[in-house]
């Protein structure tokens, strides 16, 4: 029914909303990294373990170098050369190392990551029989056990479930232009192993009405931007991005969103989708040589936009020189201050160009 | 339970440091430039290069193309703190390492073969029909439900693939549904199913809660254990991905390498990339991560414990097999089309 111009009245939409909400636990997270972000976003990465220790939160991972942590083998699955099977026992033993340190929560960086545990994880579930072969492989392998965790979490939900906490407690800056007073036109792109794949069962807020990033951005002091082609896929597609020929397809998926969006005047654009940052990032450099069409709106993951407003340095922490679209002109709005000789100092503060 | 050591500079527990940095005579070079051409990844070398390369490949043992690999990748020298391995960044991606991941993984095929159930299935799936595959493959069955595809076409709608190739996910539905082997040998040789991107929008959106993009998985296994793949120039791409991501896995325990995205094969990413990326060890030592180091976050290098505990894993799941196929698949194309497999390779990688 529809009341004051609403399809659903506030009890429904509660009671639906219910049905998209997951469980987060205060702490106990075991942390796995991306094979990617940490390539291109390095700060991104780095920032991680910043901020799980400034909330306080009790959390580990590898305990020992020698049985240290891996990749999912998510993109060799998605990208057709691991069998499932190969990628079950690959996150079985990161189950395994969490098991070991004692914690049910996993939580990783990488979206195709988070896809890939849910996916392992629905599997079990779904599959009689599976678990036992699983078991008795990994054994068989490398002498390790596993027990499903209870909770697959992307380090996003972490940043959401401490949202108000980050913002009371450490934050110094808001999105929000300081000198105008207005709250920030903030594009949220949700990568789609996030939301997509088992929407009611790990995603905040389902495919369509995704909360995750959307969520920090208002609690944060921006507004949210809804555009037509929100829930477009960027187009990474994995051999899309990584075979050079095929590269075009992922850049038109940009290219449509972008034009989608403009209209709307977006300060920023939040990802969590390592994937997802670098294209949407830097084939806009691209779209511009080819088109003429200068788009060039930041894209920030949600650790460089929560270390930026923590106050946290631009260059030396949150790496923003490493970029394709210059995230310059965003503190500028916000007054952030920065040293632009700073930006291409490498180790031991050497100045590199 | 104890703050894990992301913040420990000894991680791992350090050796007595090298006094100087090795020289070229131990196998470690430092002059990129004057490099042997079986360490180039250019792929514009002339055919008198290619044969000097195939030629220098093929005269070493499987001993010593390992041994001379991993005596490269163990060089080091004390940087920052802890250990730099300047030898990684040469080895990547390169014919000589290639050679070695077909001649090693040959080696852990034959010493821990025997036995492996999940080989044993694949094996056996590649004899049988490719209906049998659609009834019995776990993913496939999981991605088509009880009540089978209605043909309403949601999937295609919102498909990034769809919009910008020939490509329809509802038509493969429909295909895989009525069964007909002819028409599913046609599709697994097709450039079709390689064309989606594997995201996954097709999937909530399915009033059948079917799985196109789960389906569409399943089909690329069995077109490359059958060897269909080699028909199509997307197909047969998955050369270049064995040895990209299988490359990386084998070698890195990680699908993507930092040096992946070189500004040179990335010229879309733009000049801010080229600055970054022609300095990106000083970058990453900036902002804590290890560049080709020891250590956990980007660019470490990882423990050969860790790396071997997951070959055994990716063996006993198939990955091993799944690579053999792909590569005796492609040798075979290469010599039906009188190339080198290094040319094939760089062919597969560039073509379309």
């Amino acid at each position: 029914m529809i009341e004051n111009n609403r399809l659903f009245s506030e009890v429904g939409r509660e009671s639906l909303w219910k049905r998209y909400i997951k469980d987060i636990p205060d702490d106990g997270y075991f942390l796995t990294l991306s094979c990617i972000l940490g390539a291109l976003y390095p700060g991104s990465e780095a920032m991680l373990p910043k901020v799980y220790d400034l909330l306080g939160l009790n959390w580990g991972t590898s305990p020992k170098p020698e049985s240290g942590w891996t990749c999912c083998s998510g993109i060799a699955y998605h990208g057709d050369i691991m069998p499932i099977e190969g990628t079950l026992l690959t996150v079985a033993r990161l189950w395994s190392i969490a098991q070991e340190i004692g914690v049910d929560a996993i939580t990783m960086s990488c979206v195709t990551s988070f896809g890939i545990h849910c996916e392992c994880k629905d599997l079990y579930e779904q599959e009689p029989g599976l678990k036992e072969k699983i078991d008795r492989l990994l054994k068989q392998s490398c002498g390790r056990e596993f027990e499903i965790p209870k909770h697959i979490l992307h380090i996003s939900d972490v940043y959401y479930h401490y949202r108000d906490q980050l913002r009371d407690n450490f934050m110094k800056f808001q999105l929000i232009d300081e000198k105008t007073g207005r709250h920030l036109n903030v594009v949220d792109h949700v990568g789609c192993h996030y939301s997509k794949l088992f929407p009611e069962e790990h995603s905040l807020g389902g495919s369509e009405y995704c909360e995750v990033l959307s969520g920090m951005g208002t609690a944060w002091g921006g507004k949210e931007i809804d555009y037509p082609e929100r829930r477009h896929c960027c187009g990474m597609g994995f051999r899309q991005c990584m075979i050079s020929p095929n590269r075009a397809g992922t850049m038109a998926s940009v290219h449509k969103k972008m034009k989608s969006m403009s209209p709307f005047q977006p300060d920023l654009i939040i990802t969590n989708c390592p994937g997802c940052q670098v294209f949407i990032d830097k084939e806009q450099w691209a779209i511009h040589e080819i088109t003429g069409e200068k788009y060039f709106i930041p894209v920030l993951t949600y650790q460089e936009v929560a270390g930026l407003l923590m106050g946290w340095d631009p260059y030396e922490v949150v790496g923003i020189q490493f970029h394709t679209v210059p995230v310059e002109p965003l503190l500028d709005k916000i007054g952030i201050p920065y040293d632009p000789s700073e930006s291409w100092l490498g180790a031991n503060n050497r100045q590199l160009y | 339970m104890d703050k894990f050591d992301l913040k420990n500079q000894a991680f791992p527990v350090q050796e007595t440091p090298a006094e100087d940095y090795p020289n070229e005579s131990q196998n470690c070079i430092k002059n990129t430039k004057n490099l042997p051409i079986w360490f180039q990844r250019d792929f514009n070398l002339s055919k008198k290069d290619r044969e000097i390369i195939r030629k220098y490949l093929d005269g070493l043992t499987d001993d010593e193309i390992i041994e001379i690999y991993y005596q490269m990748r163990d060089q080091k020298e004390p940087w920052d703190g802890g250990y730099f391995y300047p030898n990684i960044q040469i080895l990547f991606g390169t014919p000589f390492e290639r050679e070695k991941d077909r001649r090693e993984q040959k080696i852990w095929n034959e010493k821990y073969g025997e036995g492996n159930e999940v080989v044993a299935w694949y094996k056996g799936a590649k004899e049988k029909s490719c209906v049998w595959w659609l009834e019995n493959h776990i993913i496939a069955r999981h991605a088509l439900s009880a009540s089978g595809c209605m043909s309403c076409g949601a999937c295609t709608a919102l498909c990034p693939a769809a919009e910008f190739f020939d490509y329809n996910p509802r038509i493969i539905m429909e295909t895989v549904q009525e069964k007909n082997e002819d028409a599913i040998i046609q599709l697994l040789k097709s450039d079709t199913i390689w064309y989606c991107t594997q995201c996954g929008s097709c999937k909530p959106k399915c009033p059948r809660e079917n799985n196109p993009f789960g389906m569409i998985s399943s089909l690329r296994q069995l077109s490359q254990i059958k060897g269909y793949h080699v028909y199509s120039v997307r197909g047969r791409q998955q050369y270049a991905a064995r040895h990209l991501w299988g490359g990386n896995l084998w070698n890195r325990a990680c699908t993507l390498y930092f040096r992946d995205p070189s500004w040179e094969a990335h010229r879309d990413f733009g000049p801010r990339f080229e600055k970054y990326f022609k300095n990106q060890e000083a970058y990453f030592r900036s902002i804590g991560a290890c560049p080709d180091m020891d250590g956990s976050l980007s660019g470490r290098k990882v423990h050969p414990e860790t790396l071997h505990e997951v070959r055994r894993l990716w063996h006993a799941g198939g990955g091993l097999y799944m690579w053999e196929l792909i590569e005796d698949s492609a040798k075979k194309q290469a010599d039906e089309l009188g190339i080198t497999i290094d040319e094939y390779h760089d062919k597969v990688k560039t073509e379309g």
